[in-house]
């Protein structure tokens, strides 16, 4: 890795911080900095915000609109971005459907919608999983048959984060009856306005409904919105995985949950004394320091594998792997450093930008997210299925 | 005062049935939408079946029920994730009163406390310096008082402003200069910040002559070892959920139970399970032994507890995939709960500390 693409990183990396601090509209920075509840305006906002400053879609070619950013740089921002709080890059267009089309469509298919995804004029879900087909994708059941110059989907999605929102549903579905888990499998762009798509709100711990269950009953899908070839669609979501597995924001948030937790153990005074100046806690947080520590570094050797070209493939399982456990422990104990104000809730205030019952501002959105973020060892390929991954590529298990 | 085996294993079976019948996690769903964080009904339900007397005098009704016995019914608390206020109320400021009222004291508030017609919790912990009393007179701030949202009256643990003595003082919920703040805790159940600027208390003057810092102490470790008996209950049900889960549960073309990796982390739970049983019943035998054995075995107990619940319910958050972090299934609601059990009478690293301490003493 070359000195001169590290200092591009280290450039960008005090872009994002500039932006932050005089780009980035208060309101938005001040609902971030509380990890408060964003509405879809907040995130077409947030969005569209990044595609000005020539950021949403950096890692695309530049014939594109991107800048062909390097994985360095792809890291370098992501991770910055989580170190500040900021909200995360809604990766479903960006990062996931606007690769796949760029690389497996048509002409036509690219000028119908890329421009839309760099500039989030439409907004995009993934429909991957299914109530049957979580870690074991391949397992999926959704039927698109061929009739006519259309497809009839039908089937249900399940874990379709924003679907709420969505304008277009990426979708995995089989066209084969008959063939092997992998090889009936297709790639589909579904329009959410179709008539027999029904988004239902799945509730999580926190409070609030960011996923959805998405039923499809004769949904009738043009043929022309078929990525690819009919049967291929396994090859292709192996493609998306593979960007969806950049685990450059994890290190970020771990970085910033750490923060926090350094701050509040300060503020808060327990007997008369602070915190972190606790043995237990001193003690604990020591140890997560240390432990971000090797994240930081594994992390950064991993990605000069990747800008080097001499990855494994395990190289993202790997810091997922680590990022999500610490960043998991060092909320627990960041919940447990706010006491009381660590079990008041109120997902009323989350939502209309009031305070906490308790404690200082940012204490529901710690909540929130702590309570989200349990599934962050499960979404996106659980830690199971990480460690599987890194036992058969590395290991030859 | 040693509950025998019968009646622990009639209040079991009976909280366990009523359950059944009336407590689902389905029938529960009304329950979470009611403002008040609890149900009325169960609430005279459970002053009909004597669950609220449990700590009463057999002359006055009740059934002197020791930590065993208490440790039946808040087993069942936890592991149906039941939303009254028995540990607070029933448990706790009944037996406070039991502890530190005088006969009058007793004799007006106890038959309130037995039909449910008084919620009756302790405010214990400070948000800055002790609450202080001089004359009838009580100033300070208590934090996080569970049920206090709900409470008609509470016990305040302070200092008398001449003596620096402890004193547990009633104070009506209605009083003049009481003010509380009341919040929803992440389980649904009801909490307050309560304010005191010169309330009128009635200080509790026991015939006994049993100082309140002494009965402080004890009620604070009866507390204690309840929620470990309340923290058994949900391991127990979150070890049996996700094991059945495990059995049902399909990827890859066979039972997710049929991995190794798995089936050893299962394994790892009901080690943790069972290691919660055996400290649950350690900690209640000290109850009844002498002070000084007393502190280790029941902050070891709480603070081992503690982390081995929290490891369960990763686990099986984790082991359920998405569901499990879906409010559609009980284990989110078991986490939510661990959390704010967590938070009550003493986290777990005061408790660590306080085992250290009695371990390492000379």
């Amino acid at each position: 890795m070359s000195e001169q693409l590290r200092a591009r990183a280290e450039t960008l990396r005090q872009e994002v911080r500039d932006f932050y601090a005089t780009v980035m509209p208060a309101e938005l920075r001040d609902k971030a900095h509380r990890h408060q509840v964003l509405s879809k305006e907040d995130y077409v906002g947030w969005m569209r915000l990044l595609d000005k400053q020539g950021w949403s879609v950096a890692h695309w070619p530049e014939a594109l609109g991107g800048k062909g950013w390097s994985p360095l740089e792809r890291f370098a921002f992501e991770d910055e971005l989580a170190r500040l709080g900021c909200p995360w890059v809604i990766p479903f267009g960006v990062k996931y459907v606007g690769p796949v089309i760029y690389a497996f469509g048509t002409d036509a298919q690219k000028q119908r919608f890329l421009p839309g995804i760099k500039t989030t004029e439409e907004f995009w879900a993934q429909g991957y999983s299914e109530p049957g087909a979580g870690s074991d994708l391949a397992g999926l059941r959704t039927m698109a048959l061929k009739d006519g110059d259309h497809y009839v989907v039908n089937g249900q999605k399940v874990w379709t984060t924003y679907a709420q929102w969505a304008d277009w549903l990426f979708c995995l579905v089989r066209t084969d009856r008959d063939d092997k888990p992998q090889t009936g499998i297709s790639f589909l762009l579904i329009d959410m306005k179709s008539p027999g798509v029904t988004v239902k709100p799945i509730r999580t711990m926190d409070g609030f409904a960011h996923v959805n269950e998405v039923w499809l009953e004769d949904v009738k899908v043009p043929a022309e919105n078929l990525i690819g070839e009919e049967g291929k669609g396994w090859t292709y979501a192996k493609f998306l995985l593979k960007n969806e597995r950049t685990a450059g924001a994890i290190v970020g948030w771990a970085w910033h949950v750490l923060d926090r937790l350094k701050k509040h153990a300060r503020e808060t005074r327990v007997n008369g004394v602070a915190l972190i100046d606790q043995p237990l806690m001193r003690n604990r947080i020591g140890e997560y320091e240390l432990r971000f520590m090797a994240l930081e570094l594994a992390a950064y050797q991993a990605v000069t594998a990747m800008v080097d070209g001499t990855e494994n493939g395990s190289e993202a399982s790997l810091i997922k792997l680590r990022g999500t456990e610490l960043y998991q422990e060092v909320m627990e104990t960041l919940v447990e450093a706010l006491g009381h104000a660590g079990v008041a809730f109120d997902t009323e205030a989350l939502h209309s930008a009031g305070l906490p019952p308790l404690g200082p501002d940012d204490t529901g959105g710690i909540l929130k997210d702590h309570f989200y973020n349990r599934a962050a060892t499960i979404f996106g390929g659980s830690s199971e299925i990480q460690r599987n991954i890194v036992a058969k590529v590395v290991l030859g298990l | 005062m040693k509950t025998d085996l019968e009646t622990i294993g009639m209040l079991r079976d009976s909280a366990a049935r009523y359950a059944d019948d009336n407590y689902s996690f389905h029938q529960r769903w009304a329950v979470l939408e009611q403002p008040e964080g609890y149900s009325r009904q169960a609430w005279s339900d459970f002053a009909e079946f004597g669950f609220l007397a449990l700590r009463l005098p057999e002359d006055d009704g009740g059934l002197d029920a020791d930590a065993v016995a208490i440790g039946a019914v808040m087993e069942i608390a936890g592991s149906r994730l039941l939303m009254e206020p028995l540990l607070a109320s029933a448990i706790v400021g009944t037996g406070l009163l039991l502890k530190q009222g005088s006969a009058a004291q007793k004799a007006a508030l106890l038959p309130a406390l037995a039909d449910g017609s008084l919620v009756l919790v302790l405010a214990d912990e400070d948000e800055a310096g002790p609450c202080v009393i001089d004359g009838n007179r009580i100033t300070g701030a208590k934090l996080g008082v569970l049920h206090g949202d709900i409470a008609g009256k509470f016990l305040v643990s302070a200092i008398d402003a001449a003596s620096g003595a402890a004193v547990v003082a009633l104070v009506d919920a209605d009083a003049a200069g009481v003010s509380r703040h009341n919040y929803k805790l992440v389980d649904g159940r009801g909490a307050t910040t309560l304010r005191l600027d010169a309330a009128v208390a009635e200080r509790l003057q026991p015939e006994s002559g049993q100082t309140a810092a002494v009965a402080l102490a004890e009620i604070r470790d009866e507390a204690t070892v309840a929620l470990c008996a309340e923290t058994l209950g949900i391991v127990k049900s979150l070890v049996h959920t996700t094991n059945e889960y495990l059995k049902v549960r399909k990827q890859f073309g066979k039972f997710i139970g049929s991995n190794q990796v798995l089936q050893h982390r299962m394994v790892d739970c009901l080690l943790l399970q069972e290691e919660v049983r055996a400290l649950t019943a350690a900690a209640q035998q000290a109850l009844a032994g002498p002070a000084e054995g007393r502190v280790r075995i029941v902050s070891g107990a709480r603070a081992y507890i503690a982390t081995a619940a929290r490891k369960v319910a990763n686990e099986a958050i984790q082991m359920h995939g998405g569901v499990g972090v879906t409010d559609e299934v009980d284990v989110s609601h078991y986490f939510r709960r661990l959390m704010v059990i967590a938070a009550l009478f003493g986290n777990r690293d005061a408790h660590f500390a306080r085992f250290v301490d009695a371990s390492l003493a000379a």
